[in-house]
C-alpha cells in the first residue's frame, strides 16, 4: 500500500454538502434508463411501450455487443420511449408498480466465487445486466468482454465539489465490497487496484496478492480515475485499463450473493439551494425531482453528478446510471454594468484579478454564467496547474486542433478523458472548453482507429 | 442596470441581430454591449460553473500595470522639454506640456489599431479582442516624444496587420504585435526613431541618452566615469527623467508596474527572473574579462544595465506577453535568460544599436517554439521509457 500526497489541482468550496445522514426514500413512480449515459453505445431497443418487465429484464443491448445488456432497474411497465435528434434513443421510461419482483439468476455464493473463472464471471455479469458498471480507459466506454485489461481500478474516494463521501456510503455494505473486488481479479491476469482516500475508514483487506490497495490526498481532481491509473499503471498505446466505481463493486458483490440484479443507489443530494441535503436511498434510474421534493427548482439547473463534470439532465429528468450525486444550482445569466472594473470582494476566482481572493477562503455559492466571452486561448500557463497528469496541456490541446493524431497520442492524450480538464475549462480567462478538445481528440483516435 | 440591458436587447434586436440591416458590424455592437454589461451568457454543458476572470479583465490590468510609466512618461516629456527650453516648470505645467506631445501619440494608436481590430473583427466575424488595448499602449510607450504622428499610424497598422492579424489575431501572432511595431518603424525611419535629437520633443535640440554616451566613449575608459560626465547619476537613470522613449526611462515605474502585475499575478515571473538572471550573469561575465583595450560597455557593472534603456520596460511589459513567449515553465526560464544575455550583447557587441531590448524579444519571440519543442520532447520521451521498460520486462 503506499499514499499519494498531491498537490496539483484545487477544490471549490462549494456551498450545500450532504449531510452524514442515510434517508430511505420511497421507491419512485418512474425510473429510466439511458443509452446516452454510456459512451458511444450504439443501442438495440428490446422492449415496446406496455411491456411488463422485472428488476433484471433487460431493454436495450448494444449493437455492436448484443451480449451486453442494460436491464431496468425496477419491476413495472415501459411507458414511454423517449427520442431525441435524429430518432436518438434517449431514455426508456419505466412505470414502477411497487413490487419490485426480480428476474433470478444463478446464486454463486461466498465460497464458490473463489474458484470461479474470467469467463464464468463474465457470463454473469453479462446476463444480469452488471456488465456495464465496468468501463475502459482510454475512452470511457463500456468495457468489451473480449478485452484482457492489463489491470482493474476501483474507485472508492470522489474529490469533485460537494461530491459523495465514499467511505460514508460504504459504511456497514463492506462484506459486499470485499467480495466485488474479489470477483474483479478474475477479469485481470494483472492487479485491482483499490484506491480510497487518505486515512479512510473503508474496512478491506487485501485477500489475494494481485489486489492492492492505494491512498490518495490532495484537491480535485486527485480523484479522478485518470490520476490513479497515471500513477499506479499508466496506459501506453495499446493497453487497455477498466475501472469500476465502489458502489457499483458493492452492488457486484450482492449480486453473487443472492442472484438478483441488485437495484440500489446512494445519492449524495447537494447545493445549497436544495432543501433536504441528505444520502438518499434509492434506485438506479431514479427521477431527480424524487430526489429533490421540497426544493423549488425555477431558474436552477439539476445536475446529475458535480458542477464539474456532471450532466444538465433538468428538473424532469433522471438520475445517470454512474452517478451518486445530485447538485442543482441557480442559472447565471446576469448583465452586471461594467463588471470588468468592480473591486470584486463577492466574486470567487482562481485568479488573483478581484478582490476575493485577497479574502480568507470560505464557502461559495457559484451559477452557470459563463462570466465573459469567448476568445482565443492568451494565458496558457493555467492549464498545467489543475491538471493531477504529467501532462504538457497547451501543446496536446494544440495537437488535437491541428488534428495531428499521432502527436496528441505521444503527449499522452490516451492517459485523458474530458472530465481531467475540467478545472482547466473553470479557470480559463478566454472561456475555452478544455474537456471539449480533448474528447474530440479521443473522438477522432478512436474513428480511425 | 435593467434600463440598460432592455435598452441593448430592442438595439440588438432592430439593426444587429441575425438578417438585420447592420448585421456585419455585430462585433462593434458586441464590444460596446460588454464593455458596458457583462456578457450574460450561461454554461451549456459540464463544467456547469465558470471562474470570473474573463480576458477584459486581464488585458484591463495589463493598462492598470502601466499607468505608472505613463504618467511618469508624461511627467518627463513634459520636464525634458522644459530643461532644453532651459526653464523649470511647475508640476501642471510639465504635465500640460507632457500631455500635449504624448496623448496625441497614444490616441492616434488607440483609434487606427482599433479600426485595424474593428475591421479584421468584421470581416471575420469574431469578437473584438481587448489585446489592442495592451498592443497599442505598449507601442506608444516605446516611441520617442518627437515621433510624428502619421508613423505612429502607420507603425500600428503594420504592428497590428502583419505582426497579429495575418496569423489570426490575438492568440495565434508568434510575435509581439507592439514590438512587430517599432521594429518596423525603427527600421522604416531611422532619422526619427534613434540618435541624439529625437528624445526631447523640442527641435533643433540634442542630448545623447545615457546607452549612446557608454557607446560613444572611448576604448578602455570607465563607462560610469563617463556617465557622470554627461551628468548622468545612477538614482536619474533609476527613476527615469531622462531622455529616451516616452514611457521607459522610469525602472522605478516599472518595478511599481511589476508589483502590481505580481500581486494579481497576471504576468509569468519565470520570463522576469530568468530576464533578469541572464541580464546579469551575461554583463558580470563582461566585467569579469574587460581589459585595458576592451570597450567602454565592458565596465558598465550590471546593475546600470538594468536601469538603462528599456531593459526593465521590456522584460515586466513585453518579454511576458504570453502568446509570443514560451508556453512551458522550463522554457519561460531558458526564453527569459536568453533575452537578458542578448540584451547586452546587441548592446555591447554590436555599436550600431546602442540598446537591444527590441531586437533580443522579437529574436526571441522566433525562439520561443524551438525552445517549447524540446521541453515537450521530454515529457514525450518519459512516456516513451515507460513504453519501453514495459516491452524489457
Amino acid at each position: 500500500m503506499a499514499t499519494y500526497n498531491l498537490r496539483k489541482g484545487r477544490d471549490i468550496n462549494l456551498k450545500g454538502k450532504a449531510a452524514k445522514e442515510f434517508v430511505k426514500l420511497p421507491l419512485p413512480k418512474q425510473i429510466a434508463i439511458q443509452p446516452t449515459d454510456f459512451r458511444g453505445l450504439k443501442p438495440r431497443l428490446l422492449v415496446k411501450i406496455g411491456d411488463v418487465v422485472k428488476v433484471g429484464t433487460p431493454l436495450i443491448v448494444d449493437k455492436k455487443h448484443p451480449e451486453i445488456k442494460f436491464v431496468s432497474s425496477a419491476s413495472g411497465k415501459v411507458c414511454a420511449i423517449n427520442r431525441g435528434e435524429k430518432r436518438l434513443l434517449l431514455e426508456v421510461v419505466i412505470e414502477t408498480d411497487g413490487k419490485q419482483d426480480a428476474e433470478k439468476f444463478e446464486t454463486v455464493g461466498e465460497q464458490k466465487l473463489k474458484t470461479l473463472t474470467k469467463k464464468k464471471v463474465t457470463e454473469l455479469m453479462l446476463n444480469s445486466g452488471l456488465w456495464p458498471i465496468i468501463r475502459q480507459r482510454p475512452f470511457s466506454k463500456v468495457a468489451n468482454p473480449e478485452d484482457n485489461p492489463k489491470s482493474i481500478f476501483v474507485r472508492a474516494l470522489n474529490t469533485d465539489p460537494l461530491g459523495p463521501d465514499v467511505d460514508f456510503i460504504l459504511q456497514g455494505k463492506e462484506k459486499d465490497f470485499q467480495l466485488g473486488v474479489e470477483a474483479l481479479t478474475h477479469l485481470t491476469e494483472g492487479k485491482v487496484f483499490v484506491c480510497t482516500k487518505k486515512d479512510t475508514q473503508i474496512k478491506f483487506s487485501a485477500t489475494t496478492k494481485n489486489i492492492e490497495t492505494h491512498q490518495f490526498s490532495g484537491p480535485h481532481p486527485t480523484g479522478n480515475v485518470s490520476t490513479h491509473i497515471h500513477l499506479l499503471d499508466p496506459i501506453n498505446k495499446g493497453d487497455i485499463v477498466w475501472y469500476v466505481e465502489a458502489q457499483d463493486v458493492v452492488r457486484l458483490g450482492r449480486f453473487f450473493t443472492n442472484g438478483e440484479y441488485p437495484a440500489e443507489r446512494v445519492v449524495a443530494i447537494t447545493g445549497d439551494i436544495v432543501k433536504n441535503r441528505v444520502y438518499a436511498q434509492t434506485i438506479i434510474g431514479t427521477p431527480v425531482s424524487a430526489l429533490l421534493q421540497g426544493t423549488a427548482l425555477q431558474n436552477t439547473r439539476c445536475i446529475s453528478g458535480s458542477i464539474l463534470s456532471g450532466k444538465n439532465v433538468g428538473k424532469n429528468g433522471f438520475l445517470g446510471f454512474y452517478d451518486a450525486q445530485v447538485t442543482v444550482i441557480p442559472e447565471g445569466g446576469r448583465r452586471e454594468f461594467l463588471g470588468w472594473l468592480v473591486p470584486g470582494f463577492g466574486k470567487y476566482t482562481f485568479s488573483h484579478t478581484y478582490a476575493s481572493a485577497f479574502l480568507p477562503e470560505k464557502e461559495v455559492s457559484l451559477d452557470t454564467d459563463e462570466n465573459g466571452g469567448h476568445r482565443a486561448i492568451v494565458l496558457n500557463h493555467l492549464y498545467d496547474e489543475y491538471v493531477s497528469l504529467d501532462i504538457v496541456t497547451y501543446f496536446l490541446l494544440k495537437a488535437i486542433i491541428a488534428g495531428d493524431i499521432e502527436e496528441a497520442e505521444k503527449l499522452g492524450i490516451l492517459e485523458c478523458d474530458e472530465e481531467d480538464f475540467s478545472l482547466c475549462t473553470f479557470a480559463c480567462p478566454s472561456k475555452v472548453d478544455v474537456g471539449a478538445i480533448i474528447r474530440k481528440g479521443l473522438d477522432l483516435i478512436e474513428k480511425e482507429s | 442596470m435593467s434600463f440598460l440591458k432592455e435598452k441593448s436587447k430592442e438595439i440588438e434586436e432592430k439593426f444587429f441581430s441575425k438578417g438585420k440591416p447592420l448585421e456585419k458590424l455585430y462585433p462593434l455592437f458586441d464590444a460596446l454591449d460588454t464593455f458596458l454589461l457583462t456578457p450574460g451568457k450561461i454554461t451549456r454543458k459540464a463544467p456547469h460553473v465558470r471562474d470570473s476572470v474573463d480576458i477584459k479583465r486581464v488585458m484591463i490590468f495589463v493598462v492598470v500595470a502601466l499607468l505608472p510609466c505613463i504618467m511618469l512618461g508624461i511627467y518627463n516629456v513634459g520636464f525634458q522639454i522644459l530643461k532644453a527650453q532651459g526653464s523649470v516648470g511647475s508640476l501642471p505645467e510639465i504635465m500640460l506640456k507632457g500631455s500635449v506631445k504624448v496623448l496625441p501619440i497614444i490616441i492616434v494608436t488607440y483609434m487606427v489599431g482599433g479600426l485595424w481590430e474593428g475591421i479584421f473583427a468584421i470581416i471575420r466575424k469574431h469578437e473584438i479582442n481587448e489585446g489592442f488595448l495592451v498592443t497599442g499602449i505598449l507601442f506608444a510607450l516605446t516611441l520617442p516624444p518627437s515621433i510624428p504622428l502619421w508613423q505612429v499610424a502607420v507603425g500600428i497598422s503594420f504592428g497590428v496587420v502583419f505582426g497579429k492579424e495575418i496569423f489570426g489575431g490575438t492568440g495565434y501572432n508568434f510575435l509581439n504585435p507592439a514590438l512587430t511595431a517599432r521594429a518596423f518603424i525603427f527600421f522604416a525611419y531611422p532619422a526619427q526613431m534613434s540618435g541624439d535629437a529625437v528624445w526631447a520633443a523640442v527641435d533643433g535640440f540634442s542630448q545623447a541618452t545615457p546607452l549612446a554616451v557608454v557607446a560613444a566613449s572611448p576604448k578602455g575608459a570607465s563607462a560610469v566615469a563617463a556617465l557622470a560626465d554627461a551628468g548622468y547619476s545612477l538614482k536619474q537613470v533609476f527613476l527615469g527623467f531622462i531622455p529616451g522613449s516616452i514611457g521607459e526611462t522610469s525602472t522605478a515605474a516599472c518595478l511599481a508596474g511589476l508589483i502590481f502585475l505580481l500581486i494579481t499575478r497576471v504576468a509569468s515571473w519565470r520570463i522576469i527572473a530568468g530576464c533578469v538572471v541572464g541580464m546579469f550573469s551575461m554583463s558580470s561575465l563582461f566585467l569579469l574579462f574587460k581589459g585595458p583595450e576592451s570597450l567602454a560597455f565592458f565596465s558598465l557593472p550590471p546593475y546600470w544595465h538594468m536601469v538603462m534603456g528599456g531593459f526593465a520596460f521590456g522584460a515586466i511589459f513585453m518579454a511576458t506577453d504570453p502568446v509570443s513567449s514560451s508556453a512551458t515553465n522550463v522554457g519561460r526560464w531558458i526564453y527569459g535568460f536568453l533575452i537578458g544575455g542578448l540584451v547586452v550583447l546587441i548592446r555591447m557587441v554590436n555599436p550600431a544599436y546602442p540598446e537591444g531590448v527590441m531586437l533580443a524579444i522579437l529574436f526571441m519571440n522566433i525562439f520561443a517554439p524551438t525552445i517549447d519543442h524540446f521541453v515537450v520532447q521530454a515529457n514525450v520521451n518519459k512516456r516513451l521509457k515507460r513504453v519501453k521498460a514495459v516491452k524489457e520486462s
